[in-house]
């Protein structure tokens, strides 16, 4: 019953969100498209790339083209759906959370679905079309679906950890900008083209590997271990989200701010 | 000249307090150069091997030149500001002060981006003989001339951003445009040269903006020549004058329309 209250309440956000940002119609419209244009145009430079070498780290511009896809899903996923997961330090930092904690709802989940970013579903977008590209086919949709989602979450989870150290440190943006960053950088490259220590990191400290890459790797081998380990991390990294926020809400001291949420 | 050179000095104390920003963009500028110098690791085989004439070394040194002049300008920060001047109807403050908007904006943004200049190239630098372990050929006279047109790169960047920025009298938001733009430099002109596109594309890039903001200044840093930076810098004036007038004739259309309500 609370899990069927709280969706309803996130649906309800997320409807007010979008009718806020359809006030300017142009607008909205506008930057989904850019968006996708945006992504096509960064494709031109894999187009320049298998010109000179036929494949890169065992991935051939199908390969690529999926990569992006994912690149670009997960963080559509993320900024459209859970965007003030990547703006939590300066609501710890300037007081705002307030608002959040006076409504009888699971906190995390209430803050970082209070907004939307339009022009992330021209990401979204750009991803199925990048799916579409790489093959028309029901299974690859429905997997892919199911791997954007939790490669979202997983980045989502990622910058509400780090924006999370807020609470413990000043100045946290900055390390949580750099992270989230690192891997929007990464996920567009493949990883055969890393080696060594680099590699490493990208597997474990920066997990652009666990969101991106291994997805890509068990949609291109049919491998549903790998599904099924991208699955456990995405629950792993939810669960780890939690524990650092609340933990941290526990230091949280009220800024006094008088703000309304329009 | 004098207000102008008071508006950027202004810029340049302010940002001396928050010298430890730019330190911050370090990182994000270093796993970029990470990628790409694994990447060019990946595609040559052999350091010494040439493709569309350059080395790997040649390579990595280009993509940092190009990296450092798109680090340093921070394009995004620049275009949304004026778009929220023009948005918010701030710009009406600097309507009736005795300088050109335009001027102003270029003077404000020279003085921001400053002390980024000096120490992004530094840190560049040391990034670079971390990666290929020898600086490029170059002699303090042509250190010198890469180092006045890269900075020019940068002015006409700028005023490119501005008359970005200043399409918000016209549209609602900018930032799609700004996204094609950073997009076309970034693609066509930050990680390739242009000997590496199709003939028929280089003819088109070497009269494009990319020529003058992003390849010329890291071609002469990695294959300096007294005819090439005639060649860029008779480029980059052209450029500085028809940019800086091309946003006064956006500025002068758009202010027309301006609407403020007191509040």
């Amino acid at each position: 019953m609370a899990a069927k209250n709280q969706i309803k309440v996130v649906l309800m956000s997320y409807k007010y969100s979008f009718m806020r940002e359809m006030l300017n119609k142009t607008s909205f419209i506008s930057g989904i498209v850019f968006m996708m244009l945006n992504n096509a145009c960064m494709v031109g430079q894999w187009i320049v790339l298998f010109t000179l070498k036929a494949d890169f780290g065992g991935y051939g511009f199908r390969e690529i083209i999926l990569l992006w896809g994912f690149a670009a899903g997960t963080y559509g996923v993320a900024h459209a759906f859970f965007a003030q997961a990547f703006h939590l330090s300066d609501l710890i930092v300037n007081g705002k959370l307030d608002a959040y904690l006076v409504q009888p709802k699971n906190i995390l989940i209430s803050v970082i679905t209070s907004a939307i970013i339009p022009h992330a579903l021209g990401d979204i977008i750009f991803a199925y079309v990048a799916c579409f590209i790489y093959s028309f086919n029901i299974k690859v949709f429905l997997l892919f679906t199911l791997l954007i989602i939790t490669g979202g979450l997983i980045l989502t989870s990622l910058a509400a950890i780090l924006n999370s150290l807020s609470f413990w440190l000043k100045n946290s943006d900055i390390i949580a900008d750099t992270g989230v960053s690192a891997v929007i950088f990464f996920a567009t490259y493949p990883d055969g083209i890393f080696h060594g220590l680099t590699k490493w990191i990208l597997f474990t400290i920066i997990p652009v590997g666990i969101a991106n890459y291994i997805p890509v790797r068990s949609i291109i081998n049919c491998d549903y271990s790998l599904i099924l380990f991208n699955i456990l991390a995405c629950i792993l990294f939810i669960a780890f989200a939690f524990i650092i926020f609340y933990r941290g809400l526990k230091r949280y001291a009220s800024g006094n701010l008088m703000s309304a949420r329009v | 000249m004098k207000k102008y050179l008071f508006i950027a000095k202004s810029q340049i104390m302010s940002n001396m307090q928050y010298i430890t920003n730019i330190f911050g963009g370090f990182i994000g500028f270093t796993l970029i150069l990470i990628i790409l110098f694994n990447l060019y690791q990946y595609l040559y085989s052999d350091p010494n091997e040439l493709i569309n004439g350059y080395s790997m070394h040649q390579m990595i040194w280009y993509v940092i030149i190009t990296e450092l002049l798109w680090s340093i300008l921070g394009g995004s920060k620049m275009s949304k500001k004026i778009a929220n001047d023009v948005k918010s109807g701030n710009i009406t403050y600097n309507i009736n002060k005795p300088y050109s908007y335009v001027g102003y904006c270029l003077a404000s943004n020279i003085g921001d981006l400053f002390l980024k200049f000096i120490f992004y190239t530094i840190f560049g630098m040391v990034l670079g003989i971390f990666f290929v372990g020898h600086f490029p050929n170059l002699n303090i006279i042509s250190a010198l001339i890469v180092i006045v047109i890269s900075f020019l790169a940068l002015v006409i960047s700028i005023l490119f951003i501005t008359s970005i920025g200043l399409v918000s009298f016209f549209i609602e938001d900018a930032s799609p445009l700004y996204w094609l733009y950073s997009k076309f430099i970034l693609v066509l002109g930050t990680i390739f040269p242009i000997e590496f596109f199709p003939v028929f594309m280089q003819k088109i890039l070497i009269f494009s903006p990319i020529y003058v903001v992003s390849y010329g200044p890291a071609r002469l840093f990695v294959n300096f020549n007294y005819v090439d930076a005639i060649n860029i810098f008779c480029a980059q004036v052209i450029y500085i004058f028809a940019c800086y007038a091309l946003c006064s004739f956006i500025y002068g259309k758009g202010v027309k329309r301006i609407n403020v309500n007191g509040g």
